[in-house]
């Protein structure tokens, strides 16, 4: 059970905070570590910066616009081939029920 | 003999115990320095990168034990005696790979009208995903026209 409970962490990790004209940015990271017997793999992204101003803390996400393509690709391929499959069995259906 | 067999699985011990080692240096991918660059001061401004990082790795090692082939053995046994040392042997190996990646995301500006996050755009995958888009469009027009077409 161990085994299992160690297998995938998700660690979220802010960074050294970087101070200018009066803000106060401090970076935050999202790690996913998968631990295997003999084997390691790392997938660590950025997810957004703090920014302090006048006492007040906001979070500004970081929006990663190149995940959008493939996310689409995917999408896309779905609908053709749903949409290939149901002409297809439209077509089957008018067949059958024909003369 | 059992010196040598324990020199083998002595040898795959520690090499195990590198490559583990090894293993635990990937992590260090998961830190945030590793996704964040050093500020670089520009004149009024500070600016900060912001990249994706994955790195990953893996190794796998053996040993194996065998006494000689029958044939070998009774022909010691022929000869008048117990099969000797080298009627056994053994051998072990190991091996390992890795490799890491890594792409800008985006850009932190500090300047002294605010802080600004600006995305990094691949413009190539972009330009990929519409080809492969507008290919797979004329691909299943053709398609339905031919289809049509056959009633």
């Amino acid at each position: 059970m161990r085994f299992f409970e160690n297998l995938v962490e998700f660690r979220d990790a802010s960074g050294e905070p970087v101070s200018a004209h009066g803000y106060t940015v401090t970076p935050w990271s999202r790690a996913v570590v998968v631990r295997l017997p003999r084997a390691r793999f790392v997938w660590n992204r950025p997810i957004g910066v703090d920014v302090t101003h006048d006492g007040q803390t906001v979070r500004v996400p970081i929006v990663e616009p190149n995940r959008l393509p493939p996310v689409a690709l995917l999408g896309f391929l779905a609908a053709v081939v749903a949409t290939s499959l149901l002409v297809r069995s439209r077509r089957n259906a008018r067949k059958e029920t024909a003369p | 003999m059992s010196m040598n067999i324990e020199a083998l699985v002595n040898a795959k011990e520690r090499g195990d115990e590198y490559a583990q080692r090894s293993l635990e240096r990937i992590t260090a991918a998961a830190k945030p320095e590793a996704v964040f660059g050093t500020p670089v001061v520009s004149g009024q401004y500070t600016v900060i990168t912001a990249c994706q990082v994955a790195a990953g790795g893996g190794f796998g090692s053996g040993i194996g034990l065998g006494t000689a082939p029958r044939g070998q053995k009774a022909e010691e046994a022929a000869a008048g005696g117990a099969p000797s040392a080298e009627a056994l042997g053994g051998g072990g190996g190991m091996g390992g790979g890795g490799g890491s990646t890594g792409r800008p995301v985006a850009v932190i500006i500090i300047g002294p009208d605010g802080v600004t996050v600006r995305p990094i755009v691949d413009a190539t995958r972009f330009m990929l995903a519409a080809i492969t888009m507008s290919m797979a469009v004329a691909m299943a027009l053709i398609r339905l026209r031919r289809a049509s077409r056959r009633g």
